[in-house]
Order: structure tokens, then C-alpha cells, then sequence
């Protein structure tokens, strides 16, 4: 996930508390980015947030991948998300109770041993040939995960000077959508090309069948494979190192400020209320986009699996290079303006998806990535702008909208069982207006620049 | 029919290859010739483009051939010859003619080469070692099951128009007596107000159906032997400004244009799909057994058939449209 994923484009979960480290020999790395003491523990961590990146946007391909193999309806297909985004929701708090109670490295450790764990129990699911045993796989994996990027956003800043803090972060973030690349390229290279072609599944005896089922899942099992051995290695290679650092930051205490506490003066913001639902249909649009392009462009154009795989590709990569573009273009316009531009053209995008059932249908799909690039980092600032304080707690809040990316895949797939594949795309497009909606909202309302449970003021 | 190797072997078998890029190919060297009949039609293409990737894959060389027409003989015979004196180990052909080429094919087989009759069957059957193609007996149950369920759902007393292919071509009575039987009607019966030749083109289908509806108005159920038969019947339809849905359309082929322009929006209400697909890839997968593992392909392989409709009828299994556009063939 990244500049792919959701809730590391503006920081991820750990983002807002800064920490301080001062190792003994820090002082004399004051200044640089990382001190000499732990420049390899952070390399290992830029791999952690690769491997994340990978195993996300692999996801994305799994989706079709198990409808395939299982031969099963785009929804049960669909709770490949559900298993993932889910468990990255419910472990969000879990995580950071652990990284305050028991510090970074414990975080990091568990984290990554909770992830190589899910890696490695898609050995067992290849052979039991059972898809529950897949989704609980990617449930174990996802959860890893969502303890690590709890723990290793904070970890990275606390690796060094305060100074270079930021630095740090966006250093290890780019290594997020590199990742998210490679995910979908082991996709495309190793699993798509490989499967057995679907129609010559129709002559096939049981046996054959079974047999077919058994080589296409070991296709899937190889780059889990290999993400859990990267990651067992990196859990050895942390575990074994001894780091000074500071302790993680404590829990915070939502009940501190009177008048109800941090949650009452949060909900009372309708810009951070709004802006939460706001990520929860942006995170929403981008997961339903990436799970099904694959699916649009096999079931609405015809291409080939390899082939739709590589549009999966060319997705990410206009993210990427729109992430850029937006940032130039954020110095020219106001974020909410563009954020409304964006979400608007992300909208005829997927109307024209829907109803362009050729290649310009396909080239639409792929073109809300560009549509997506601004909006995580965009509603997070904006959502928490003024918040003060309440902002550590905000975060969290904005970043448990993943949820959006655990519920609504289902909902586009119901919607392309019971409709069409094409159809499917009215589900990020009334997630994209509502975005929209948040933006129009922010432009025509006034805002204390205070942070305060004070009501804002839509202007008519 | 030997041991049938499946695109299981084929997954595995790109494994192994790229594996064995690094030091050489050490499996033994075959030779696949491939003849289709022409190359306008994307039938054929689809055909050859598999052929060459099975045998990418299996590290085979692949030559291929093909006519200028459904009818080009000539071009056929001297295919076979070249392929023959080139050495390959076994031939796949389409028979532009199915008694024309069998001197050839007997010259070949003499020759120590397997000939293997893709989509269409030699005169008699047995002069290939093997035949490789689509149940058209099968296809046209299938659109029969689909076509009565469909009218009896609706409430219609079935008035059928059959637009066939041409007398005495093999697929096109294995249709449309597949499809008769599934509505549970001879061919005599009063049930069908109609049946033509259209040699399964689009405007001789046209005409055929504009002539179909002036003399009976009350067709609702049409058969085509083909998607450009069945596309010529919905030409036919427009002009006589008869709203398609009035009528209930089937045929037989699966091609890309024909489901996304035709099933996809309901304009046919269903389709058998067939896979020259599976033709190649099983025809260069038996040549690989028979010269690697010692056996030989004999006998017929049913290379499958699926209904496809985005509009299912009661009682009678079918495929979404989705799976038809994945697995057609052509643009």
C-alpha cells in the first residue's frame, strides 16, 4: 500500500507521533539522516515497507486469480479484500496498544513475524485446495502487516535527529509504491501467464481438473513463498541487533480536554467527520478500481490474463507519476478545488467505463489512478487541519476508513453478479461523487483555523 | 483417444523451459506442421496463434500453411507435400476438402507422419489417425434446450426458422439436427415454418430472413448455423422493424464479435460457443506425446462446447457473457 496504499501516503498509522532518538552516538550523527549505528536496521525496515507495498497490490491480483481457479462468483472472489483490508481494520488498534506497551522493535518483530506466518500458510492452503484457507492466510498476513506499519512508521522517525524526522518517513515511503509495483508485477509475470487457460478447462476430466487446480495455486503460492522467507529474513536480522532507542510514545488518553474528551470534540468537527467518511469512499474507489480492473479488462474487452495484468500495471504507474504532477499542481490550486476536479473526473471516468465497452472503457479504468493520486493525503490534511492535539487521535480515525477497501469490493462485485462486470464501476463512482462532495463542502464552508469542537459554518 | 495432456502440462511445462533456457533444451526435437483452410477469418487465426504459443511453450518448432479460401485445395495439397519433405513428425490440418486431400494425406502417412484432422472430418473419418473438433451435435442441443426452455418461459408456442449452413456439410447437419431434437421436433414438423441455406453467410442470411418474415409473420424462434447467419438475421429483423426481443435467436460459434455485439446487448439470446483453441493446443500436444512418449493419437477428441447467454433460461445450464468475451475468439 502506499503511494498504492491508502494509509501510508500521507504517513500511515504511525505518522503522527515524533519521537526523538538519542542513541549514545546519535549526537555525532546529529544532522544526518540516520546515524552509522542504525543505518542497517533501517534498511531493513525501506524492505519492510516494499514488501508491503508487494504483498497489497498482489492482492489485487489474487481477486481474479481465485475466481478462476475456484471457479466461483465475482463476490466470493471478492472476500480476498475483505480477508485483507479487514484485518488491517481490526488489528489498527491492536497494533499501536502493542507498539506503546512493549516499544518499536517488539511492534516491528511481531509484525513481521504475524506477516511471514501468513506467507507461509498459503503452503498448507495449496494443499488442502481449500479457498478458506487462502482467506485465512491473507487475514494472518494483512494482519502482520497492519502491526508492522504501526510499529515502523514511528520506528523510522525515531531512528535519528527530530530534524531530519520527515526526511526519514518519505524516504521509506517511496519504497511503498516500488513495492506495490513489484506486487502486481509478480502478478503479471509469475502468476497470470501461467494459469490454465480457462476454456480448455472444458474438456478436462475431474482429475484433470483437480490436477490443474493444484498447478495454478502453486503459481500463487511462490511469490508468498518468497515475501515470507524476505520477511523471515528481516525478523532474524532485527531480532538479533541491539538498538538503542527511545521508548514508543503512550497510549493516548481520550478522555483528557473535558467536555467528552477527544472523540466528542472530533465527532462535533463536521470537517473531520466528513473528512472520515470522505476516506472511507476514497480508500473504497481506489480498492474497488485496482481489484477490478483486471476483471473489466478480461470480461468487458476480451484481453488475454497476462495482458490484463499489464493494465494493472500501467494503473500504478499514472498513480505514481500523477502523485508528482498533483504535487505541482496543488502549488497552483487550492487542495480541495483540485480534489473536486479529480473526483469529478474520476466520476466520468467510470461512467465511461460503464457504458464504453471497449478499450476507451478499459483506458477510462485506468485513468482514475490519476483521479486517485491526490486524494489520501489531500482529505487526511485536510480532515485534520486545526485539529491541534486531537489530530494524534484524528489519524487513527482517518486511517481505520480502510475499511472502505474491506466492504465495498463486495459491494461492486454483488453489482457485477447481479448486473454486468461494466456495471460494477457505478460503485467507485457514487464513492468518487461523494469525495466530491466532501471537496464542495470544505470549499463553500468557513473554518475556525482553531483546533476546537466548534461547529463550522456551511456558507449558503 | 491416447492420454490426453491438458494445459496442466503446458503450466508445468513453462517452468521446466525456463529452467532448461539456461542450459539448452534437452527434450527431443519435434516438428508440428499446422494447414488451417484460410486466414480472413479470425476462427483460424485464433487457431494458429494458440498452435504457436503450445508449441512455444513445449519447445516445438511449428510450421504452418493456410489457403486463400474454405474452398482452396490446391494450396492444401502442396502444404502437405512441402511439410512432408521438410520432415515434421505429424501434420494438423483443416480439410478444405475431405476427399480432395486424401492422397496427400495418405502420401504423408506413408511417409511415417501423423496426420491429425482439426474442425473439420476426412471422407471417411478414419484416413487421419486422429480428429480433433467441436460436438456440433452437442452445440446444437445445447441452443435447442435453450431455445425451447426460452419460448416455453415466454409463453410461445415455437414457430421456428432454420437458417442452415449447406446440404451435406457434416457440421452444419450435426447442428441442426442436434438442435431439432432438443426442441423435441422432426424435420417435418409444422412447427418449423422455415429452413434455408445461408452457407452461413451474413447477407444470404439477410435475405433469406427478410423473405422468412414476409411469408410468416409469426416466427418467434430463430436457429442460425452460425453467428454471421444469425447477425444477418437480426439485419433482417431491423428492416422489418421487429423488436428482437420479440423473437427468441440462438446460434452456434462464440466469436468475439458476435458476443459482445450480439449476446452481450441481447440481441442473441444465446450462443454455443466452440474452442479452435483447444483444437491447436491438443493437436500439438499429441504430436509432442506420440514423438516424446510413444503414444500415439487415434480416434476423435470432443474439443468442448458451452452455452453463453445473458439471459438464462430456466432448467438449462449456461455461462455469462463475461466467460463468453474471455474466451472468444477473434475481435
Amino acid at each position: 500500500m502506499a503511494s498504492s496504499d491508502p494509509l501510508s501516503a500521507s504517513g500511515g498509522q504511525g505518522a503522527a507521533p515524533v519521537a526523538t532518538g538519542a542513541p549514545p552516538d546519535a549526537v555525532e550523527g546529529a544532522g544526518k539522516l540516520v546515524p552509522r549505528h542504525l543505518l542497517v536496521p533501517f534498511i531493513l525496515l525501506l524492505l519492510c515497507f516494499t514488501a508491503w507495498g508487494a504483498a497489497a497490490n498482489l492482492t489485487d491480483v489474487l481477486v481474479g486469480v481465485f475466481r478462476g481457479i475456484f471457479d466461483m462468483s465475482n463476490f466470493q472472489s471478492s472476500l480476498v479484500q475483505f480477508a485483507y483490508y479487514g484485518a488491517y481494520f481490526l488489528l489498527a488498534l491492536p497494533a499501536a496498544f502493542i507498539t506503546s506497551r512493549f516499544g518499536y522493535k517488539a511492534g516491528v518483530l511481531v509484525g513481521l513475524g504475524l506477516a511471514a506466518l501468513g506467507g507461509l500458510l498459503f503452503i498448507p492452503a495449496g494443499q488442502i485446495l481449500a479457498y478458506e484457507m487462502f482467506l485465512l492466510a491473507l487475514f494472518v498476513l494483512a494482519a502482520g502487516l497492519s502491526i508492522l506499519e504501526t510499529s515502523a512508521n514511528p520506528f523510522v522517525i525515531a531512528m535519528g535527529d527530530e530534524q531530519t524526522a520527515t526526511q526519514r518517513l518519505n524516504l521509506a515511503q517511496a519504497f511503498n509504491p516500488i513495492g506495490a509495483n513489484i506486487g502486481v508485477l509478480m502478478g503479471a509475470v509469475l502468476i497470470l501467464p501461467g494459469l490454465t487457460p480457462e476454456a480448455s478447462k472444458v474438456i478436462m476430466s475431474p482429475q484433470e481438473l483437480a490436477e490443474s487446480q493444484e498447478a495454478d495455486l502453486s503459481l500463487v503460492l511462490t511469490p508468498y513463498i518468497g515475501i515470507a522467507a524476505v520477511l523471515i529474513g528481516i525478523w532474524v536480522l532485527i531480532a538479533v541487533r541491539k538498538m538503542h532507542l527511545p521508548p514508543a510514545p503512550e497510549a493516548i488518553d481520550l478522555t483528557e480536554g473535558g467536555s467528552g474528551g477527544t472523540f466528542s470534540r472530533l465527532w462535533a468537527n463536521k470537517h473531520y467527520r466528513y473528512g472520515v467518511f470522505a476516506q472511507f469512499f476514497n480508500v473504497a474507489a481506489q480498492t474497488c478500481t485496482w481489484t477490478f480492473t483486471i476483471l473489466y479488462a478480461q470480461d468487458v474487452v476480451g484481453t488475454s490474463p497476462e495482458s490484463a495484468g499489464w493494465w494493472l500495471q500501467i494503473s500504478l504507474i499514472i498513480f505514481l507519476i500523477s502523485r508528482f504532477v498533483m504535487t505541482w499542481l496543488l502549488t497552483i490550486f487550492r487542495p480541495t478545488l483540485l480534489l473536486l476536479l479529480m473526483a469529478g473526473f474520476g466520476v466520468l471516468c467510470c461512467l465511461t467505463s460503464m457504458f464504453v465497452l471497449n478499450i476507451v472503457g478499459l483506458i477510462a479504468v485506468v485513468s482514475i489512478s490519476a483521479a486517485l493520486s491526490l486524494m489520501f493525503p489531500t482529505i487526511y490534511g485536510v480532515a485534520l487541519r486545526g485539529l491541534g492535539d486531537d489530530a494524534k487521535f484524528g489519524a487513527a480515525g482517518l486511517v481505520m476508513a480502510i475499511l472502505g477497501g474491506a466492504i465495498m469490493p463486495m459491494v461492486h462485485a454483488a453489482v457485477m453478479d447481479a448486473s454486468s462486470p461494466a456495471m460494477g464501476f457505478v460503485v467507485p463512482a457514487i464513492c468518487l461523487a461523494l469525495v466530491a462532495l466532501y471537496a464542495l463542502f470544505d470549499l463553500r464552508s468557513h473554518r475556525p483555523g482553531v483546533a476546537s469542537a466548534q461547529p463550522e459554518v456551511v456558507a449558503s | 483417444m491416447t492420454r490426453r495432456r491438458t494445459a496442466v502440462v503446458t503450466a508445468s511445462a513453462m517452468g521446466m523451459l525456463m529452467t532448461l533456457g539456461a542450459c539448452g533444451d534437452s527434450r527431443e526435437e519435434v516438428t508440428v506442421g499446422l494447414i488451417t483452410k484460410q486466414e480472413e477469418n479470425p476462427y483460424w487465426l485464433a487457431l494458429r496463434e494458440t498452435a504457436e504459443k503450445t508449441a512455444d511453450d513445449q519447445g516445438v518448432t511449428l510450421l504452418t500453411a493456410t489457403g486463400t479460401s474454405d474452398a482452396d485445395v490446391e494450396s492444401q495439397q502442396k502444404a502437405i507435400a512441402d511439410m512432408v519433405a521438410k520432415g515434421v513428425n505429424g501434420i494438423l490440418i483443416a480439410p478444405t476438402d475431405s476427399a480432395a486431400l486424401l492422397p496427400a494425406v495418405e502420401a504423408a502417412r506413408a511417409a511415417g507422419v501423423i496426420v491429425i484432422a482439426l474442425d473439420t472430418p476426412f471422407d471417411p473419418v478414419d484416413a487421419v489417425d486422429a480428429y480433433f473438433t467441436t460436438d456440433n451435435v452437442r452445440a446444437g442441443e445445447l441452443v435447442g434446450e435453450y431455445a425451447a426452455a426460452k419460448a416455453k418461459e415466454l409463453g410461445m408456442t415455437p414457430q421456428v426458422a432454420m437458417l442452415g449452413l449447406t446440404p451435406g456439410f457434416l457440421s452444419g447437419d450435426q447442428r441442426e439436427a442436434g438442435f431439432l431434437a432438443s426442441m423435441g421436433l422432426d424435420a417435418k414438423d409444422p412447427a418449423i415454418v422455415a429452413d434455408v441455406d445461408t452457407q452461413g453467410d451474413r447477407e444470404l442470411a439477410n435475405d433469406a430472413m427478410a423473405k422468412i418474415l414476409q411469408d410468416n409473420q409469426d416466427v418467434n424462434v430463430v436457429y442460425a448455423v452460425n453467428e454471421p447467419a444469425a447477425l444477418g438475421a437480426l439485419d433482417a429483423l431491423g428492416a422489418a422493424n421487429i423488436d428482437p426481443a420479440d423473437i427468441v435467436l440462438v446460434s452456434v460459434d462464440g466469436g468475439c464479435g458476435a458476443i459482445k455485439d450480439g449476446v452481450r446487448p441481447g440481441l442473441i439470446d444465446a450462443t454455443a460457443q466452440q474452442y479452435p483453441a483447444n483444437m491447436a493446443r491438443e493437436g500439438v500436444l499429441a504430436i509432442v506425446d506420440a514423438v516424446r512418449d510413444d503414444q500415439p493419437p487415434n480416434g476423435y477428441l470432443d474439443t468442448g462446447v458451452q452455452l453463453i447467454t445473458g439471459n438464462p433460461a430456466p432448467g438449462v445450464d449456461s455461462r455469462d457473457v463475461a466467460y463468453g468475451v474471455r474466451n472468444c475468439w477473434g475481435e
